[in-house]
């Protein structure tokens, strides 16, 4: 028998999905006879997530992305923000042209470097480089190849390559390393003219793209590295493919029926989480061969899903952000309802980043960084 | 032997009977042989025939047969009697059928008997035995009396000596007559069996009928008094004298018939001869056999003839004296009173009278006869047939907007940031970016993903209308108010396509020729501050500029100024930088022109008609009657043969090109003006905003081949907009690539429905 005092603290499961209503309700919905034997499982209740801090920014906060204690934001004021995780500036970067529309850490050492990028509406994604000892920031390389805007960028788990996903219905891959590659240097002496040479930033160098693919009929909204060879993406054309960069080449195409706009795959549980233009989150296993079936659909959002995230450590859980001012903090297991609702946007999140296990962070239309503390529950 | 000799008896005697007996009976035959003998006299049937069993009885009859053959009138042939003999086969059901009737006539005789003397004595039937009149009573009641009853006058019946077993004994061994002596319990007599009794018993034991001998019982059935006429009358009387003096009322009617005959009054009956010849030609007359088929019209009225309205029978309550749960209470006669004399249940008040002398005069009597005659003068004169058809036949059956998808269903995104009323929308080719075009002078560029006004731009008056260059590699920006059309470079976007647009229009300056005098339109290009604010070009007009559009290619485009008589529209190359008027005159005032999205027409919509004119050939193509008062928006499918219009009075109508210069269909969902109507390019779908701050989507889905007609089906209105002014949805524009549709309202939003 389980104590009074914790009931409240626990969740129940049948059939891998939690138990939302009465044990009546749901054997009368799920025409289940209340003779056979169910099993029923229990995990401790997550805590609600609180909401701790809000960063402010100038313009909308487009893109969010955090390493284990600093948080990277790109914004629509062409600039990007280096934040501490307890919530202290340490950078505003200006170096873009255009709004900012993605960010993602490279790599950072505590206390001494760190390198990330940004992609913009100036089709350049640009490779920075942060010198934490002298607080010194410099965009290292210029990422050019891109015809439309870089609307999502993500770095390989080994981080010495990165690919990106623009408007231009491309999918680019590149070298994330600092420092410059021989190709870089012979184009920079050659090829580029001297008057561009002026405009460009000085120190930086343009890099070009290694492999260029194509395939998607409409831009490319977010994208995945699956390892270190595959990559997936999502796009307003309805589907998702797997390409092999390695080979070169698409592997698979999921067909969805309405856009993407954002996706997100989880290291631990091998699923992908794809935001919709259809206020939908949908759950799909990548693995499995015939592919085109959705796992799970996650109905709660009232907009647009812009963004969504997976947990780092657990399985089940993943946020997701949307146009109706809500992040929602969902489990797996459980399609009907979130887990929670976490309110304070006063306007369209556009971006949700949970890389940092105890904060879930979201930058919204409303020029805010919203930072809420989860608590990690220990079993 | 003994029975067949008792039987013999029987039967003599009863033959004695019929014999000496009543004189009606006197032929009667007593055997079947006489029976049929007499059949052939009387030429009679010989159906019912009695037959003979054909057992040792008929031996025993022919000593009778001679004796009754005496007594025959007639003797027969042999050959005939066998011949009757033969059909006895056959009979046997109808003879069984006869032999009650002919039992009960035996009985009866049997009844009459004279020759009885004492029949009390002898008498064994079932009677009740009127000698001891003690009742049905057990007799053992008397077995210790020495009487055993009493008789009708009251004196005890004594018991008859009754001897003991050895006399009984003895008696079986001495008497004869013991085997038929019975007991009589009720009188305590022993009675002997006489030999009929016997026979009867006999006959009764072998289910036979008790008296008759089965000849008697098949007795022959002789229709005396049939229909036959015999030859031979019963009776010898000569006929009566009277009976020879003609009738004097005959001589009187033969008299009239041969003065009839005389004067011609009386035709003769025609000769055998004369008839048949008769017959014969009416046979010959052929004629139309379905010639009644055709119904005159008196027959046909005859035959449609609708009765005259019967009055309803009168009812209990129209008695004179009606039960009294017909008449009225108070309550009842109050509310009668009070209500109108039309919704009276009943048009009188049922009323009671003790006699029917009392009953006064009917007040009501003329002017009921009066509703009665205008009844009879109001009653239908002709069958209406009515139509019986399900309603829900006549709709169309049209597919559920369910199964049409995907079409625009929920309102997503606002884009928010214009002060006044947007008047215009347009999206680029991409699909990532939306200008609008506002009455605040201000041109705004969205992102489209996220409802973010990347750019303002603020030009001098209220934009009028706004389109972007459907040519994907080209980055251009129409943009229209007053006399001025302003072509932009917005600055959004690819920087290659941008800067390829700038070297593009850089590079035709050069090609400029000489602006056509006669079509007073100035093209300059925009230097210094406007040049940096992304203008490039601007084409000035003569008159105020109400509509902008492009050519699918988007090299050349249109312009329509209203007031420009003669020059109302314009076609602008924007290669060449030459503008000319194609139309040398005015058919009225001009509402919208669109270019045919692959071949060289242009649509002119006027207030009540579109003229379709071919570029090349420089004529008129086709006329297309809109059927509405003021066409206020046109719109082209990308095939090019559907036109879509709008109009001022809430309607929309459809055109095939193909089939007709009249709508297709026309739609009147909207209530009220309709301000723009546009197509998808990739999706079957349509849509119509109007002033209601509806915006309704319909899907519109046309076939390649020639058979099928457009489908068109309704499946959503969209609603978000507030009307400011009396104005409601301004313009409204499809995604180029997704089934999404944007609205831009007089509210100053534009939003997104996805």
């Amino acid at each position: 028998s389980i104590d009074t005092d914790f009931s409240g603290n626990f969740d129940f499961l049948i059939d891998g999905e939690f138990l939302r209503v009465s044990l009546d309700r749901y054997l009368e919905q799920s025409a289940v006879s209340s003779e056979t034997v169910l099993q029923i499982e229990y995990v401790e209740r997550h805590p609600a997530p609180k909401p701790e801090d809000s960063l402010n920014h100038d313009d909308w906060v487009s893109a969010v992305h955090a390493t284990r204690d600093c948080i990277l934001t790109g914004s629509y004021d062409n600039t990007l923000h280096l934040w501490t995780k307890e919530g202290d500036l340490l950078h505003t970067i200006p170096g873009h042209t255009h709004p900012v529309k993605c960010v993602s850490w490279i790599n950072h050492e505590a206390g001494k470097e760190g390198s990330f990028l940004s992609g913009s509406h100036d089709q350049t994604v640009l490779l920075w480089h942060w010198k934490e000892l002298g607080n010194e920031v410099e965009a290292v390389h210029c990422c050019r190849g891109h015809a439309g805007s870089v609307d999502c960028v993500a770095v390989n788990q080994s981080g010495d390559k990165f690919c990106t996903g623009s408007w231009d219905k491309m999918l680019k891959l590149w070298s994330a390393e600092l420092s410059p590659t021989d190709s870089e240097e012979i184009m920079d002496a050659e090829d580029i003219p001297k008057k561009k040479k002026k405009m460009s930033r000085a120190g930086m160098t343009t890099r070009v793209p290694i492999l260029t693919l194509s395939g998607h009929t409409e831009g490319v909204s977010g994208i995945v590295w699956l390892g270190e060879d595959q990559v997936f993406t999502a796009s307003w054309d309805h589907t998702l493919r797997l390409w092999d960069l390695q080979k070169a080449e698409q592997v698979t195409a999921l067909q969805g029926n309405k856009v993407f706009l954002s996706v997100a795959y989880s290291t631990r549980s091998g699923l992908l989480v794809t935001g919709s233009a259809d206020r939908h989150v949908r759950l799909w296993d990548p693995r499995s061969s015939e592919g085109s079936i959705v796992k799970c659909t996650y109905t709660s959002h009232q907009g647009w899903v812009s963004s969504v995230a997976w947990s780092q450590t657990s399985e089940h859980q993943f946020i997701s952000g949307s146009y109706d001012n809500l992040m929602k903090l969902w489990d797996k297991r459980s399609p009907k309802a979130p887990l929670y609702n976490l309110v304070g946007h006063t306007d369209k999140i556009l971006s949700v980043d949970w890389s940092i296990p105890s904060l879930l962070l979201s930058g919204g239309a409303d020029n805010q960084l919203r930072i809420f503390q989860y608590e990690e529950v220990t079993v | 032997m003994i029975s067949s000799k008792r039987k013999l008896d029987a039967v003599n005697k009863n033959n004695d009977i019929l014999n000496s007996g009543v004189d009606l009976f006197v032929n009667e035959p007593p055997d079947e042989e006489d029976v049929s003998d007499q059949d052939e006299d009387s030429s009679s049937s010989d159906d019912d025939n009695v037959n003979d069993d054909g057992d040792s009885d008929s031996s025993q009859y022919s000593g009778l047969e001679e004796e009754v053959a005496s007594s025959s009138l007639d003797d027969s042939s042999d050959e005939e009697e066998q011949g009757s003999d033969s059909d006895d086969d056959d009979d046997d059901g109808e003879d069984l059928m006869l032999s009650d009737s002919v039992d009960n006539i035996a009985i009866g005789t049997n009844a009459k008997e004279p020759a009885v003397v004492d029949e009390y004595e002898q008498d064994s039937s079932d009677e009740e035995d009127i000698r001891n009149t003690v009742g049905n009573i057990p007799m053992e009641w008397y077995k210790n009396y020495k009487h055993i009853g009493y008789d009708i006058e009251g004196r005890k019946l004594i018991k008859p000596e009754h001897g003991d077993n050895l006399d009984d004994f003895l008696n079986k061994a001495d008497d004869p007559n013991y085997w038929r002596t019975v007991h009589n319990r009720l009188t305590g007599q022993n009675i002997v069996l006489s030999e009929e009794d016997v026979q009867l018993v006999q006959n009764l034991l072998g289910k036979t009928h008790p008296t008759q001998s089965t000849e008697e019982q098949y007795a022959p059935w002789v229709d005396w008094f049939s229909s036959e006429v015999m030859i031979h009358p019963l009776s010898n009387r000569p006929e009566h004298k009277r009976s020879f003096i003609p009738s004097k009322w005959e001589k009187l009617k033969v008299g009239q018939m041969v003065h009839a005959l005389k004067m011609g009054w009386m035709k003769p009956s025609k000769t055998q001869e004369e008839q048949e010849k008769e017959e014969e030609e009416q046979d010959d007359k052929f004629y139309m056999i379905w010639n009644e088929d055709e119904e005159t019209e008196i027959s046909k009225r005859y035959r449609q003839h609708i009765p005259a309205p019967k009055t309803s029978l009168p009812g209990h309550a129209e008695s004179y004296n009606p039960p009294p749960e017909y008449l009225f209470t108070k309550e009842e006669e109050q509310k009668w009173r009070d209500q109108e004399p039309e919704q009276r249940r009943m048009n009188f008040m049922p009323q009671k009278f003790s006699n029917l002398r009392t009953v006064p005069g009917y007040s009501n009597f003329i002017r009921e006869r009066f509703e009665r005659c205008l009844d009879l003068y109001l009653c239908p004169r002709q069958r209406k047939t009515r139509m019986n058809v399900d309603p829900e036949d006549l709709i169309p059956r049209l597919p559920k907007p369910k199964d049409l998808q995907p079409f625009p269903t929920t309102q997503s995104l606002v884009y928010l940031g214009h002060t006044d009323m947007v008047r215009c929308i347009s999206v680029d080719p991409s699909g990532q970016w939306l200008v609008s075009g506002s009455d605040d002078c201000s041109v705004r560029v969205w992102e489209v993903s996220t409802g973010r006004c990347m750019k303002t731009l603020t030009v001098k008056e209220k934009v009028k209308g706004i389109a972007w260059n459907p040519n994907p590699a080209v980055c251009l920006l129409a943009i229209v108010w007053e006399k001025t059309v302003v072509l932009l470079n917005p600055g959004v976007g690819d920087k290659l396509q941008l800067s390829n647009t700038d070297n593009m229009l850089a590079s035709q300056t050069q090609a400029e020729s000489s602006a056509d005098s006669k079509v007073a339109v100035s093209w300059s290009v925009c230097e210094g501050s406007e040049h940096d604010q992304g203008y490039r070009l601007k084409l000035t007009h003569a008159h105020d500029v109400s509509q902008f559009t492009w050519h699918s290619k988007g090299d050349y485009f249109a312009t329509v100024m209203p007031d420009g008589q003669t020059r109302s529209v314009l076609i602008h190359q924007l290669s060449r930088r030459r503008s000319q008027n194609p139309f040398s005159k005015s058919k009225g005032s001009v509402q919208c022109v669109r270019f045919h999205p692959l071949r060289p027409f242009l649509f002119v919509a006027t207030q009540r008609y579109v003229r379709v004119y071919n570029l090349l050939k420089q004529e008129l193509s086709k006329k297309l009657q809109a059927n509405c008062k003021w066409v206020s928006s046109m719109a082209v499918h990308a095939e090019g043969d559907n036109v879509i219009l709008g109009s001022y009075d809430s309607k929309m109508s459809w055109f095939d090109l193909d089939l007709s210069t009249k709508p297709y269909q026309t739609m009147k969902h909207h209530k009220k003006a309709i301000r723009q109507v546009c197509y998808h390019k990739k999706y079957p779908l349509f849509a119509s905003a109007s002033d209601d701050c509806s915006l309704i989507v319909c899907h519109g889905r046309v076939y390649n081949d020639m058979l099928q007609n457009p489908l068109i089906v309704p499946v959503k209105v969209l609603r978000g907009h507030k009307a400011e002014k009396g104005v409601g949805i301004l313009d409204c524009v499809f995604h180029p690539s997704q089934p999404w549709i944007f609205s831009a309202g007089a509210d100053t939003t534009i939003r997104l429905y996805t």
